[in-house]
């Protein structure tokens, strides 16, 4: 490949906002043919990039070839034309239209000019579908009923809907499951063989590893290293350079056995929701921390949403210190000590108008009130602790919470919980959306919390992550338990067949 | 995660890391951005002074002129107070208009009137109590869209205050309360009426921005999925707001009745617009999870302002209904402007 | 316009019967040859019963004290006959609403529709459909757009009302140097304010020392009446007369002119409420005298209603057939007169 010009090749580009140099000098060059990575922290420029790729901000300087010649992306049409498409994270799909109407969107195929066909339009939308190894998705069916995986499915097709020659995914794989990351993999795989060239950003590194030809690296708006093999390039390499530090430890070592000699926190029993999850039991001590592991719809999620109170039981119950929680109420389940840090941090626990102050009090506003009246200085400095003790950057509880990182927001749904001061606090995919760097210091805090005495239920997808942070496991399949053991007895290998073949443990 | 708008202003706080530093810098954005909201209505209100003070000097900018304008803002003013809390919450009242015309009309009839001053409050209030308890009930605890819940609200509180009136005014003997509007009842030159508006406007702003019902409202307004599964109770603070709304309108039909002398069931007509747009030109947003008290009670001055002009300066129906149109657009496009430029 | 153009005053017949304040009932007959019953109010009753007529009234809804005065005279007037059946439909603002209730009376094979439109325009093909289907329409107040689509109209004069209004006001200041007169208007959507402040300021023209000096429009209801008012005292610190064209709206500026503590002029009403009549009665306020625009119509048109079902003419005239058009006289009542219009003063 490297015989032959590159397809696109981008020269010290820059890109200022007000009060922000998000891009300071960025080279990048991607060949036909081609899986190339990028890899970089929140704020490390991505986005941006992206976006200028894409045709949706224009660079304040630097060059940019497309096949040998100059070109400007000066709108999204001059970048579509080009044959450059983009799949955006946050999907931007119309829930109320259908599958086909959103593969064609803009690009209808229309008789005079102006008649939509539809019929054509469904069977070209079905035939990108296939190609996509979705058969199943009927393109009339309205996209707001799709699974997320489904939909990604959908942006996709609208991508390769038009002549594409470069292909932006953007953490195409964040919210699929294995067996649907494998077939993300496949597509990839045709694509090249196509001779289309595909820009492919994603925090794990394990994917880079295995479809990745090569890497480039950002880091504060430059591009630290470019064109690094994906495969050989040793992860502490990768790891620094992105973080500009070393990375020793990912995940804190802890002592087995530390939870045994303390008291239950927690009890569930015969816990269960019809068509979600079979009887659970469970029991989780003070200082110890349990993990789910299972695939998307194995009931993980509910499971927690259910012990918070956020979902009403079909049967069974949830004790905390022995007394049982009044079912499918969220307030029993706070102010018996137990904290949520949800999946969908944005719509579910964040108030993405408010400070950080405003974000971390939330729950515990009637403590600095008298009669409803709020001691606005004890607030903030209650806040203001909370997030200290979580070494959130920066420790500002004035701060907007729309200008932190992912994982300074996930701290600040963990200081609530924290001023809170629950007993038990319940994660569902807390690195979600995380970047690498802040990752091992979010799994330093979690780990933290827990050896100051906290019980800590997690959900992750990442089996790496369960088997990291937890002394217990939990295997689900399709709603039901099929294997319970100490983490260090187990490796991915073991979990991931568990998940998939399901082996019931008497 | 990576939201378009956000992803360059990430860099800040991840990268600059000193705590003492980042702290002034990344308030001082909030702040301004509230100072340049309620700044450019404030310089919208000034400007129309100017505009009056320069057509009409002598009858404008005249004492009896001042007290006159905020007479006039108080009615809807109060609706307005009630109406901005609903909005920061994510809702909306459209029934406003209505339960002021029901309030007015039960508080007016002769039995009430019998029992004077003190029975024609209280039955106003508790009317209004009565209507936002109803929507709040609907809302909170019946699952309704507060749309369609004040919606229908609207309907039948005008209905059965047609039926109470049978489209007759109501004229009011108590003298008690018609001397309530006139001059001799004026404290310090302030007519009794806007002593009213104030107080409800500083309880109001009191509320919003100093205790955890304020707080709360805002949570719920911001993102009322967040608010629940940190362990606020939703439906509960839905209802409070229905009620307060529907307080304020209780209020707000009683400062009718002193003002206009009388219960009529065509009181309140399209408050409920007025009172929204007055809210939202403050800078309340209309998706919820921000409100300003200060804003909403600024932007009933604009339009009380605008409409006392166009009075004093004779000028016709239809070219008041074009200009006010215009002056909504004007201020919103000149509180945009200004806004952009205090964000970055 | 084409509603002022039954000659204005011409009609002996409805200036006599209205400024006598009496009502229609003395002047239909029942058989050529009887006398017509004396003027003066005399009741129905004492008209002989004849043929039974049902008549179907469809009025807008009465959400102001005139329109729901419309209503009650129908009703009262109706009732009063032992052989008529008035088939009284809801009334509604809506104009496809009232068309559909108009039709259902015509389905309904009424004898007689008196229609008292929301709009009248919009109303004229329902109007011609009855007239089409053998059904004689009594339009009521405000006209429809086709003399076809009626067989009687009758209604108030809102030219003369303000003709009235502004001639009583020029001889009461015709002595006054550089007099200055105010309106408070009504809707200006409705062609019926625009009429009466035509003729306010048509009367205004014969009294050359006289200007008017501003004109604000309300929308009929005490709020914005007071409203309106408040900040035309605010307007204008000093002026000699204010014409108000509405009642309703006049009882909100009735308040705002006490809450400003004014008197120093004088103030002329519009329609007639009783409010209005009691307060030129007792003589004490700045109104002095109230122009009318009478809802008596509407018993007047349940009597030309009985009239054509049973194929009779009005007494009192010569004609044989009912007239085709009938516009009522807007009298000034002043505190002289008061007492005689006191009865017909609605609520």
């Amino acid at each position: 490949m490297a015989s032959r010009p590159p397809l696109l090749t981008m020269n010290r580009i820059t890109k200022s906002f007000p009060g922000v140099r998000a891009l300071d000098g960025v080279d990048l060059e991607v060949h036909a043919g081609e899986v190339h990575c990028l890899l970089g922290q929140n704020g490390a420029g991505k986005s941006t990039l992206i976006k200028v790729l894409a045709g949706a901000h224009r660079p304040d300087d630097g060059e940019i070839t497309w096949a040998g010649e100059p070109v400007s992306l000066s709108s999204p049409i001059a970048a579509m034309r080009l044959g450059i498409a983009t799949i955006y994270q946050e999907l931007d799909l119309v829930g109320g239209l259908s599958v086909a109407e959103n593969v064609f969107l803009g690009n209808e195929p229309t008789s005079a000019g102006f008649v939509v066909r539809g019929g054509r339009a469904r069977a070209a939308a079905g035939r990108l579908l296939e190609r996509l190894g979705h058969p199943e998705i009927d393109p009339a069916r309205l996209v707001g009923e799709l699974s997320a995986a489904q939909q990604q499915i959908v942006s996709m097709a609208r991508a390769l809907s038009h002549e594409v020659r470069l292909i932006v995914m953007d953490e195409p794989s964040a919210a699929l499951d294995p067996d649907e990351v494998d077939n993300l993999f496949r597509i990839v795989g045709e694509l090249t063989a196509d001779g289309v060239a595909v820009v492919y950003i994603s925090h794990r590194l394990e994917e880079i590893r295995r479809i990745g030809d090569r890497v480039t690296v950002l880091k504060d708006g430059r591009s630290v290293a470019g064109g690094l093999p994906a495969d050989t390039t040793p992860t502490r390499d990768i790891v620094s350079l992105m973080t500009g530090r070393t990375v020793e430890h990912v995940f804190p070592d802890r002592p087995p056995g530390a939870a045994a000699a303390r008291d239950p926190v927690l009890r569930v029993e015969g816990l269960t929701r019809d068509g979600e999850f079979a009887p659970l039991d469970l029991e989780l001590r003070l200082v110890e921390t349990v993990g789910l592991a299972g695939l998307l719809g194995s009931g993980r999620s509910e499971i927690l949403e259910t012990v918070y109170g956020a979902r009403r039981p079909d049967a069974g119950r949830v004790l905390v210190d022995g007394v049982p929680l009044r079912p499918g109420s969220v307030r029993a389940a706070v102010r018996a000590g137990i904290g949520l840090a949800p999946e969908e941090r944005k719509a579910q626990a964040l108030l993405m108008l408010e400070s950080v102050g405003g974000n971390v009090s939330v729950s515990t506003l009637s403590r600095y009130s008298r009669a409803g009246w709020l001691d606005r200085r004890a607030e903030r400095a209650a806040a203001h602790r909370a997030v200290r003790e979580l070494s959130l950057r920066p420790d500002d509880p004035d701060a907007a919470i729309r200008t932190l990182s992912g994982g300074n927001q996930q701290k600040v749904v963990l200081a609530r919980w924290l001023l809170r001061g629950c007993k038990l606090l319940l994660l569902d995919e807390p690195t979600r959306g995380v970047d690498i760097g802040a990752r091992a210091e979010l799994y330093a805090v979690i780990r933290r919390l827990a050896d100051e005495g906290l019980a800590v239920l997690l959900v992750s997808s990442e089996v790496p992550e369960v088997l990291g942070l937890a002394d217990r496991v939990l295997v689900l399949r399709e709603g039901s338990v099929v294997h319970t053991a100490p983490a260090r007895e187990l490796d991915e290998h073991r979990v991931l067949d568990l998940v998939m073949e399901g082996n019931p443990t008497p | 995660m990576t939201q378009p708008a956000s992803a360059a202003r990430k860099d800040a706080p991840t990268s600059a890391a000193t705590p003492d530093t980042g702290r002034k810098g990344t308030r001082r954005p909030a702040l301004v951005r509230w100072d340049v909201r309620s700044l450019s209505l404030l310089g919208v209100l000034v400007a129309l002074v100017v505009v009056g003070g320069v057509t009409q000097p002598d009858s404008f900018l005249a004492t009896s002129n001042l007290q006159l304008v905020l007479t006039q803002a108080s009615v809807i003013g109060v609706v307005t107070v009630g109406m901005t809390f609903v909005i920061t919450s994510g809702g909306i009242d459209l029934s406003v208009g209505a339960i002021v015309a029901l309030a007015s009309v039960w508080a007016t009839t002769v039995a009430t009137q019998e029992f004077g001053f003190a029975g024609i409050l209280f039955t106003a209030v508790l009317v209004g109590v009565g209507c936002g308890l109803v929507n709040g009930l609907l809302i909170a605890y019946g699952g309704m869209v507060p749309f369609i819940a004040t919606l229908a609200m609207l309907a039948s509180a005008r209905g059965l205050a047609l039926q109470i009136t049978d489209g007759r005014t109501q004229m009011v003997t108590v003298t008690e309360v018609l001397d309530l509007g006139v001059k001799d009842a004026y404290v310090l030159g302030v007519p009794p009426l806007v002593l009213v508006f104030a107080a409800v406007t500083v309880v109001g702003w009191l509320l919003l921005n100093r205790t955890t019902f304020g707080r709360r409202t805002v949570a719920v307004g911001g993102n009322a999925e967040a608010a629940r599964l940190a362990g606020i109770d939703v439906r509960r603070q839905r209802l409070y707001l229905y009620l307060l709304s529907g307080l304020c309108c209780g209020i707000a039909a009683f400062l009718l009745i002193v003002l206009a002398g009388s219960g009529q069931n065509t009181n309140g007509n399209l408050y409920e617009l007025d009172a929204i747009a007055a809210a939202i030109i403050g800078g309340t947003l209309l998706s919820g999870g921000r409100g300003t008290i200060v804003g909403s009670v600024l932007g009933v001055l604009i339009f009380t302002t605008i409409t006392n002009i166009f009075a004093l300066n004779n000028l016709e129906t239809a070219v008041q209904q074009i200009a006010k149109g215009a002056i909504i657009v004007a201020a919103v496009l000149v509180q945009r402007r200004t806004l952009r430029g205090g964000d970055a | 316009m084409s509603r002022t153009s039954p000659s204005r005053r011409g009609l002996l017949f409805g200036s006599a019967a209205v400024s006598a304040g009496a009502l229609l009932t003395a002047c239909t007959s029942n058989e050529p040859k009887q006398q017509a019953q004396p003027a003066g109010g005399t009741p129905a009753a004492a008209d002989k019963p004849g043929q039974a007529v049902t008549i179907g009234f469809a009025g807008p809804q009465a959400d102001h004290g005139w329109l729901n005065a419309i209503n009650q005279n129908a009703k009262s007037r109706a009732a009063t006959y032992p052989d008529v059946t008035l088939e009284i439909t809801e009334g509604s603002n809506d104009t496809a609403a009232q068309i559909g209730q108009v039709q259902t009376l015509i389905n309904k094979k009424v004898d007689v529709l008196v229609i008292l439109p929301a709009d009248g325009k919009a109303l004229t093909q329902v109007g011609l459909q009855a007239m089409r289907a053998g059904i004689p329409v009594v339009n009521l107040d405000r006209v429809f757009a086709s003399p076809q689509a009626y067989r009687c109209w009758i209604g108030g004069d809102n030219y003369g009302m303000g003709l009235n209004a502004g001639t009583y006001i020029g001889e009461q200041l015709k002595d006054k140097p550089n007099a200055k007169v105010v309106e408070l208007a009504g809707l200006d959507n409705l062609e019926l304010t625009r009429q009466r402040s035509q003729g306010f300021d048509d009367a205004l023209k014969n009294y050359p020392n006289i200007t008017k000096v501003a004109r604000q429009a309300a929308d009929f209801t005490v709020e914005s009446g007071q409203a309106k008012m408040a900040q035309l005292l605010q307007a204008q610190p000093a002026f000699d007369a204010l014409w108000k064209i509405d009642d309703d709206q006049g009882d909100g500026a009735v308040r705002a002119i006490a809450q400003a503590g004014r008197d120093d002029f004088l103030m002329v009403g519009g329609a007639g409420a009783k409010s209005a009549m009691d307060a030129i009665k007792a003589g004490t306020g700045v109104l002095k005298a109230t122009v009318l625009y009478p809802p008596t119509m509407a018993a007047s048109a349940i009597d030309l209603a009985r009239a054509l079902g049973q194929g009779k003419g009005v007494g009192g005239l010569a004609e044989l057939e009912i007239p085709s058009s009938l516009t009522l006289y807007s009298a000034v009542v002043t505190k002289e007169n008061v007492d005689d219009y006191l009865p017909t003063g609605f609520n």
